[in-house]
């Protein structure tokens, strides 16, 4: 089993400066957020020799001290919000091309980053291969990944990071250059789009982790508004993950040591409105059934009947059927029990059921961050079911 | 006149006996080319089998993302339908055998394989249409059914199955026509019910789309609000859930 060291390092003022060979590469952004995440980073690196890449032209009355690289990306993203292939592959040949021992990328909205968490990213990616930012959400920000991203990444592959997809990224050279390598297949393959799945890359290659609080931050939201299709896009490239590691994450043993889960108390804010949500899920119910039983066991299923006929009140996924649920998804993905793209699709209202649940639970005073804890343990104590499975998918179909 | 009866009906069923006769060897023939060339290319099939798991095809196609062919056959890999094509096509060959070896054994003028050779092409095509057929309507049905749900269209199932009826009606249309069987008689029973079935779906459609369609002028229209209008009020949107 591939060791890594995850640690967390906190955020701290220390004015302790950033060895030099630093690339910083940016997404797009409107000129005014452009001019301000400069300002940033000029605070950020006072006095020091750092390299900003940005597809943005430059100000001409700036005055910036940092060195800047305007570059043309050779084709717009049609995934703006994440981070995606190309922009590892980018990133990777500006840093070999200036010769950056380090980089750091900095997503959409990056202005809303802080000086003081643009400084401890560089400061990680100095000492470790793979950064990742630990972002401070709100109750009702992030439900992706906590329902499904953070809590899989965890128990399949042993990892502690919390946002296994975020989009402020420090990366050693040689991480750089472990997914630019993943990054050109997929290009080749014609999906510059395609979402690179850092974490895992850096444990199946043995590299060190940490995760940096970054605080909060705005976040760029996906241009199609539609949560099916963006939906799909994730949790499809998710799932293309695990099943290129299989020989990795089913070797993987062992449990993390239990991150500190903030104590922050119970959140008592407006209840959020659950009820599109319980609707969505009760007509696919009545409508997706078939769909369903072709991937879930009898058990799951009559888990989902009392679930649709709970009151909103009392709606309660219990974790282990959401566990069994996404578990069987990953399956059916890689057994294409049905066409993957139908699969994905009957994944969303499953997903909405959990929301409302999640949702319905913090708003009876539970602390959203133990609930994802929780439901990640859950993940953790189901994975030799996940891995039998995988092994043996003949010995159980439903 | 009862003599003569029964001569006619001896010497009639003599006749007919004697054509069975000498059709059930032209009929072994046809089971036998039939069943051998069956059991080739079950022999075939297993062999290609085991030489693709072997190359780890599935997993080397899987890895150059050539998901269409895949896409479309549930629950069936790449090396599971090459070798059920080969062994059906060797099926088939013995189909064409079979028939001509009928002809050879069969004794008389008749020339059947003349005729039945372009029949059992159509045949086949008319089989292969059907499959394709099937395939495609059920796989839009899944398609409009998860697409529906997912935009809370309380008429999903409706709509999906309406959808899988019209492909399956048009195929059936062709079917038969490539079959040239019914001939304007299915033309125009396929015509009806066609668009009887559309005229269905426009109507559940438009009337219970009615409410989506209103709800999304409102959306455009909320995207250029029309300044010093005292009476417009913006679309609120629904609380901030960020899922990403």
């Amino acid at each position: 089993m591939a060791s890594t060291e995850t640690k967390v390092n906190p955020d701290a003022a220390s004015p302790s400066g950033v060895s030099s060979g630093l690339l910083v590469s940016l997404a797009p952004l409107p000129q005014e957020s452009f001019e301000l995440i400069l300002g940033n980073l000029a605070l950020a690196f006072r006095g020091e020799d750092v390299l900003v890449a940005s597809p943005d032209v430059a100000p001409q009355s700036s005055g910036s001290p940092l060195r800047l690289l305007s570059y043309s990306p050779a084709t717009v993203s049609g995934s703006p919000w994440i981070l995606t292939a190309a922009d590892y592959l980018l990133t990777y040949k500006l840093a070999q091309e200036h010769q950056m021992s380090a980089c750091i990328l900095l997503g959409g909205e990056s202005q809303s980053l802080s000086p003081e968490a643009i400084r401890a990213l560089a400061r990680s990616a100095q000492q470790y291969d793979l950064t990742l930012a630990h972002y401070d959400l709100g109750p009702h920000e992030g439900l992706v990944n906590a329902a499904i991203l953070y809590p899989v990444t965890r128990a399949l592959f042993g990892t502690r990071p919390r946002f296994p997809l975020a989009i402020d990224v420090g990366l050693s050279l040689k991480m750089a250059g472990r997914l630019a390598a993943a990054a050109q297949r997929s290009i080749s393959a014609g999906q510059n789009d395609a979402i690179l799945w850092t974490l895992s890359e850096a444990v199946s290659a043995n590299c060190t982790i940490a995760e940096v609080t970054v605080g909060t931050r705005t976040f760029p939201q996906p241009i199609a508004a539609d949560l099916n299709a963006v939906l799909a896009q994730v949790a499809g490239s998710l799932f293309a993950d695990v099943e290129a590691k299989a020989s990795f994450w089913q070797r993987a043993r062992g449990t993390q040591l239990p991150a500190s889960v903030a104590s922050s108390a119970p959140i008592v804010d407006s209840p959020a409105d659950v009820a599109s949500m319980l609707d969505a899920f009760r007509l696919a119910y009545t409508n997706l059934q078939e769909i369903w039983s072709l991937v879930l066991p009898p058990n799951s299923l009559l888990g989902l009947k009392k679930l649709s006929l709970a009151n909103p009140e009392s709606f309660r996924m219990p974790d282990n059927l959401w566990v069994r649920i996404v578990y069987d998804f990953i399956l059916a993905f890689r057994l294409r029990t049905i066409n993957r793209g139908h699969l994905l699709g009957a994944l969303t209202p499953l997903y909405l059921a959990w929301t409302a649940s999640h949702l319905t639970l913090i708003s009876s005073g539970t602390s959203p961050e133990k609930h994802i804890q929780d439901l990640a343990v859950a993940f953790e104590t189901d994975k030799p079911y996940f891995v039998a499975r995988w092994r043996w998918p003949d010995r159980f179909n439903p | 006149m009862w003599q003569q009866v029964e001569l006619a009906l001896r010497q009639s069923a003599h006749r007919v006996l004697v054509k069975l006769a000498s059709f059930l060897p032209a009929l072994v023939a046809l089971l036998l080319a039939v069943i051998v060339l069956a059991l080739i290319g079950a022999g075939l099939a297993a062999l290609l089998r085991r030489t693709l798991i072997a190359a780890k095809f599935d997993e080397r196609l899987a890895r150059n993302a050539i998901a269409p062919i895949s896409d479309w056959s549930p629950a069936n890999s790449p090396t599971a339908l090459l070798s059920r094509v080969v062994f059906w096509g060797c099926v088939l060959i013995g189909c064409f055998i079979g028939i001509s070896a009928f002809d050879a054994a069969y004794p008389g003028d008749s020339q059947i394989s003349v005729f039945v050779f372009p029949y059992v092409t159509h045949a086949i095509g008319a089989v292969l249409l059907l499959i394709t057929g099937t395939v495609i309507a059920r796989f839009l049905e899944r398609s409009v059914l998860i697409g529906a749900v997912n935009a809370k269209l309380q008429y999903a199932r409706m709509l999906s199955l309406g959808i899988k009826w019209l492909v399956l009606v048009l195929t059936a249309a062709m079917v038969l026509d490539h079959l040239q069987i019914g001939g304007a008689v299915v033309e125009l029973a396929f015509g009806i019910l066609f668009g009887g079935i559309v005229l269905t779906l426009a109507l559940a459609v438009g009337l219970g789309s009615r409410n989506i369609v209103s709800r999304s002028l409102e959306r455009s229209a909320s995207l250029d609000p029309i300044p010093g209008d005292p009476d417009y009020r913006p679309h609120t949107p629904p609380e901030n859930l960020r899922h990403f």
